[in-house]
């Protein structure tokens, strides 16, 4: 908690959450958003994160804890009170009002004046490339359109924080793609503070400010995305977030930040220790696959050992390599196709090494 | 249901009116159907809760009218107990033979109908499906006129063509219903595995749409068995069933067995909408389970 | 390099022309399938009401009972008192007529148009006896003074055209004079339209009380978790299932002056034990039956409208600052109005129609057409009437149904 120095716009204070009073969903949350922050909630469906987006938007209420928006408690505003923008899942736009309607909605409730209200979704639908949709009706728009009216829709009334439910899940990848980008730009250009829902790893690495991690109902790690891909807190999120070569070893010796394990079939690697118990306790290593080198020079690193090639996979620009080493047949090597890499074959045999930084001792899974 | 803890005050009264509004609907729904149970265990021959029955005096309580019904008690008149005997025979005869015949020719139809190579098939349907929404007495004029010239009035068979020909919309909408929901592909596979079309219909089409011919069946039965304006223009004395006994009974004198054949009817629909909501899950599991 | 498009060949036939016979040949396959009950419900649906409906336009009784009349009176103009040859018609034929036994018929046609005929024709049968020749107009004025009135004889032509109009004028209280002018019935004859507006009246009181009433029950059931909401539906479709006769008996048992809402209302001090309501077998009576009877057919179908309104779709509008009034108004209720249209409209058609129930608890103020209907066709024997009140009403049925179509769709009817 680095960053509480600074006032949080939005936090959630041990919030807990269950259904059906026996099973928590959420589990003694603590979260802080920052004003103007891109916060992505990440994890695999269950793990809770779509709850918390509902507690916060007010459709769902916490079981105890309290979730603070700009200094104010809002466990008791009503949802159509607190000023929250939301892109749901499948949209959710009306489908018996226009586009215009349908935008101009959430200020007519406001009160907001006639020609207030014209000029607000003028812009707005510049802002997402629609202007000369305002008449169509929701089921004349194609997936990508009706999305970008959904992203107009919930910020077309300046909201305080704007909320977005896995918005890009029904789109072609292509498309998905292109709107990550939008929704990115769209967010610089506005300074709005976003939370943001998905599954999918690559999308939160490519949008975010911050990434909070979820697994059944725990926060796993809060960081930045490169620090969450290259410094994981814990062998969920090196396995969630990524590829990743993982070894169950056991730890022999600790000496300040490193340890040296020894892993079943013999081989003693050394690893940073991040999250490690006492010696003759279990650890898992894990190992980015680009971080791998195949045959390196003598000396270069500390951690070598010989593997066997099972399957090699062309992939353009780069070469999967699939080793069989350290008792374990699906070590995989990212093998960049340069010009002068030497071709492998399979069943040869080879030497692999790596830095010991890329090696990271966390938890036993 | 639970509102949520940001409710005010005018919300939880609006709340509360809205339950207290549906419940009373709820009672005016269900009332006559629950009122006339236990009056049919009343001892006396009135319509109405006795101050013995509210204090729930044994004494006040008899079987004496289902007793009449069965011919066992001392009826006399219209509500001797095999008048109603007869009639219920001639209700399951009826409605047995022309369910047979409206499902059968319902479901063939209802499977042309869903091909998409049906020809005029919006006329058709709007046809096929037209004996329900013409009001009963228009058919049973035109049937009275029609089934008297051709010989077919005062017949079993005539009252049973009738009931069939109103029980058919039942099949045809039920099983295309189910149709809907047919997964084309199947048929193609079927072929594929080296099925000839007969016995893909009776292989993989029937097992699939049978919830759908079930329960058209079900509502072509009821149509019938409950069916009295037809009875009462088409058929006499030999025809009579339990409807047109009940129709006769209200018109001159009520009397409380009328009430223990609406208890026992009662008791036969409830038997039959367990059946077809069974059905129904049945068939939303199957097809569920034929999505994922 | 152009080339030209050449058609396909297999075995010898063109492909194009093989495909289009597989084409043919399964739209016969399926024409196959519905034609057996396309056959049935033409011959013991269709076919009977159609020629039922010609009864009310068709006037046979005259041509085919008293053909010598019918052909003099239609050479006749209608003008001036008929030649001789009519009135030897008339003298034949009457007593040919007496003798098949059939006079009495011919008696009764003429009566339905002029009060007092029957008795003036069966009355012939006695004076008309022994007459064998001419001038056969001084027997008949002598038999009765009023076959020398110019009315009569308008009468007999009026009635013994092929095809008539008048039922249908008498369907809306409209009646042909002697000189074949329109004109209104009596003032005490006037008695059709009245009961087709009431007709409407009710079946429009109905709808709108199972709308109602049926309103919020479907908007609860909609919005109720599985578990309860299939015990909510049972509840909506156990009456749905009841016999129509179980039904309406228990709005007899429960509402008539000694049933026991009365009863109840006396225990409970609200009116006095000679103060007891009349609630049924009056228009009060046919309502209150009707509408429990049918508000299943207007649930139902707005239920599986509302249930297919998205969570989100509300959520959204709440997020973007609507209260739940808001939402509802302008959400909920106009994303659920093709299911009141689908429900409002099945429920009107249907009450049009309505006769066991208005039979049995409507007295003389709850009746409806289809009881005019049913009393002309079993009681007065007005065949000719009936029809024409019946085509009236199938023709407003059937409009309703094409718009029931257009606006539903028939094949998504549902049941239950």
């Amino acid at each position: 908690m680095d960053k509480s120095a600074r006032e949080a716009y939005v936090s959630f204070n041990n919030v807990q959450k269950s259904y059906d009073g026996v099973n928590l969903v959420v589990k003694d949350l603590k979260l802080d958003v920052q004003r103007g922050e891109f916060m992505t909630m990440l994890g695999p469906s269950g793990s809770g994160k779509t709850t918390c987006l509902m507690m916060l938007a007010g459709f769902e209420t916490a079981t105890s804890g309290d979730i603070i928006l700009d200094g104010d408690a809002i466990n008791d505003v009503p949802p159509w009170k607190r000023d929250i923008g939301i892109v749901f899942q499948n949209y959710a736009l009306f489908p018996h009002m226009t586009v215009q309607e349908n935008l101009a909605y959430p200020m007519q409730v406001r009160k907001v004046s006639k020609s207030d209200i014209e000029d607000r979704v003028k812009k707005a639908l510049g802002m997402v490339q629609l202007d000369g949709f305002a008449g169509r009706r929701p089921g004349q728009l194609s997936g990508g359109q009706q999305q970008r009216v959904a992203v107009a829709r919930a910020l077309v009334f300046e909201p305080k924080l704007v909320l977005m439910d896995e918005p890009l899940g029904a789109l072609d990848r292509q498309l998905r793609e292109q709107m990550q980008y939008e929704i990115k730009h769209i967010h610089e250009n506005l300074g709005v503070t976003v939370v943001y829902v998905t599954h999918d790893q690559a999308e939160a690495l490519t949008m975010s400010n911050r990434v909070c991690v979820f697994d059944d109902g725990v926060v796993q790690q809060v960081a930045a995305p490169n620090i969450l891909y290259e410094q994981p807190d814990n062998a969920f999120v090196a396995q969630f977030i990524g590829e990743n070569n993982t070894f169950l070893a056991t730890v022999k010796e600790k000496n300040g930040d490193q340890c040296v394990a020894q892993v079943d079939t013999g081989e003693t690697l050394t690893a940073l220790a991040i999250n490690i118990g006492q010696s003759e306790t279990k650890t898992t290593l894990s190992l980015r696959p680009e971080r791998v080198t195949i045959n390196p020079n003598a000396g270069e690193f500390k951690n070598v050992v010989s593997g066997k090639v099972k399957e090699l996979i062309y992939l353009g620009d780069h070469i999967r390599t699939r080793l069989e080493l350290c008792g374990q047949d699906n070590f995989i090597v990212k093998v960049q196709n340069a010009a002068r890499h030497s071709h492998l074959l399979e069943g040869e045999t080879v030497q692999v090494g790596w830095h010991i930084e890329d090696c990271r001792a966390l938890d036993a899974l | 249901m639970s509102l949520p803890a940001y409710t005010g005050p005018v919300g939880r009264i609006w709340h509360a009116a809205f339950i207290a509004i549906c419940c009373l609907v709820f009672i005016f729904l269900m009332a006559p159907i629950l009122v006339i149970v236990p009056l049919s265990f009343n001892a006396e021959p009135y319509f109405t809760f006795t101050p013995a029955m509210l204090r729930l005096d044994p004494e006040a309580f008899s079987f004496r009218w289902y007793l009449d019904v069965l011919g066992i008690g001392e009826g006399t008149g219209a509500n001797r107990g095999y008048e109603w005997a007869f009639a219920a025979r001639n209700s399951l005869f009826i409605a047995f033979f022309a369910t047979l015949l409206a499902t059968a020719l319902g479901t063939l139809a209802a499977v042309g109908l869903s091909r998409t190579q049906m020809p005029f098939r919006k006329p058709i349907m709007a046809l096929l499906i037209s004996p329900l929404i013409v009001p009963i007495i228009i058919i049973a004029a035109g049937m009275f006129f029609f089934y008297s010239k051709v010989g077919l009035a005062y017949s079993h068979l005539g009252v049973i063509l009738a009931h069939a020909a109103i029980g058919t919309p039942y099949v045809v909408i039920t099983v295309t219903a189910t149709m809907v929901g047919f997964d084309e592909t199947l048929i193609r596979a079927s072929a594929s595995l080296g099925a000839k079309p007969l016995r893909t219909f009776f292989r993989v089409i029937m097992p699939l749409i049978t919830p759908g011919v079930i329960s058209g069946a079900l509502f072509a039965f009821i149509t019938s068995f409950d069916e009295v304006v037809l009875i009462y223009f088409l058929a006499d004395a030999e025809q009579k069933t339990i409807p047109i006994q009940m129709w006769s009974g209200l018109r001159q004198q009520i009397s409380p067995s009328i009430l223990a054949v609406a208890t026992l009817l009662i008791t036969f629909s409830v038997i039959l909408l367990v059946a077809v909501e069974l059905l129904r899950r049945r068939s939303e599991r199957l097809r569920t389970s034929a999505v994922t | 390099m152009a080339t030209v498009q050449q058609p396909i060949i297999i075995d010898g036939r063109p492909l194009k022309e093989q495909l289009a016979r597989a084409e043919r040949r399964k739209k016969y396959v399926a024409f196959a399938m519905v034609l057996p009950l396309l056959l049935f419900i033409l011959i013991t649906f269709a076919i009977p009401i159609g020629s039922m409906l010609f009864r009310s336009v068709d006037n046979p009784r005259m041509i085919t009972l008293a053909p010598q009349l019918t052909a003099e009176l239609s050479e006749w103009d209608g003008q001036d008192m008929p030649p001789e040859e009519v009135f030897e018609a008339a003298v034949k034929d009457f007593k040919l007529a007496a003798e098949a036994g059939t006079l009495g018929r011919i008696a009764t046609r003429v009566n339905y148009s002029m009060a007092g005929a029957r008795s003036l024709i069966v009355k012939s049968k006695r004076k008309f006896k022994n007459v064998t020749e001419g001038p056969y107009r001084e027997v008949m004025i002598k038999a009765d003074k009023r076959w020398g009135e110019l009315d009569t004889w308008k009468t007999l032509k009026k009635v013994s055209v092929p095809y008539t109009p008048v039922y249908f004028l008498n369907a809306i209280d409209r009646d042909l004079d002697g000189d074949g002018n329109i004109v209104k019935q009596p003032s005490e004859k006037r008695i059709y339209v009245k009961l087709f507006v009431r007709t409407l009246w009710i079946a429009l009181l109905v709808t709108v009380l199972t709308l109602i009433l049926g309103y919020p029950i479907a908007y609860l059931i909609s919005t109720q978790p599985p578990r309860i909401s299939n015990l909510l539906i049972i509840m909506v479709l156990l009456p749905f299932w009841t016999s129509l006769l179980v039904r309406t008996t228990s709005w007899i048992v429960l509402l008539q002056t000694q049933g026991v809402l009365n009863d109840l209302m006396v225990w409970m001090g609200v009116i006095s034990d000679d103060g007891r309501i009349q609630m049924i077998y009056n228009l009060q009576g046919t309502l209150i039956a009707m509408t429990q009877i049918l508000l299943p057919f207007m649930v139902l179908p707005m239920y599986s409208v509302m249930k297919t309104i998205p969570l989100s779709e509300l959520r959204a509008s709440q997020s973007l600052g609507a209260n739940p009034f808001i939402t509802f108004f302008r959400i909920f209720l106009p994303r659920s109005i093709p299911g009141i249209g689908a429900g409002g409209l099945l429920v009107f058609v249907v009450s049009v129609g309505y006769y066991i129930t208005p039979a049995l608890v409507g007295g003389a103020k709850g009746q409806m057409i289809s009881n005019q209907i049913a009393f002309h066709m079993k009681s007065s024997l007005n065949w000719g009437l009936a029809a024409a009140l019946g085509t009236i009403l199938l023709v407003g049925v059937l409009v309703l149904y094409w718009l029931y179509d257009k606006v539903v769709g028939i094949d998504k009817m549902k049941l239950g």
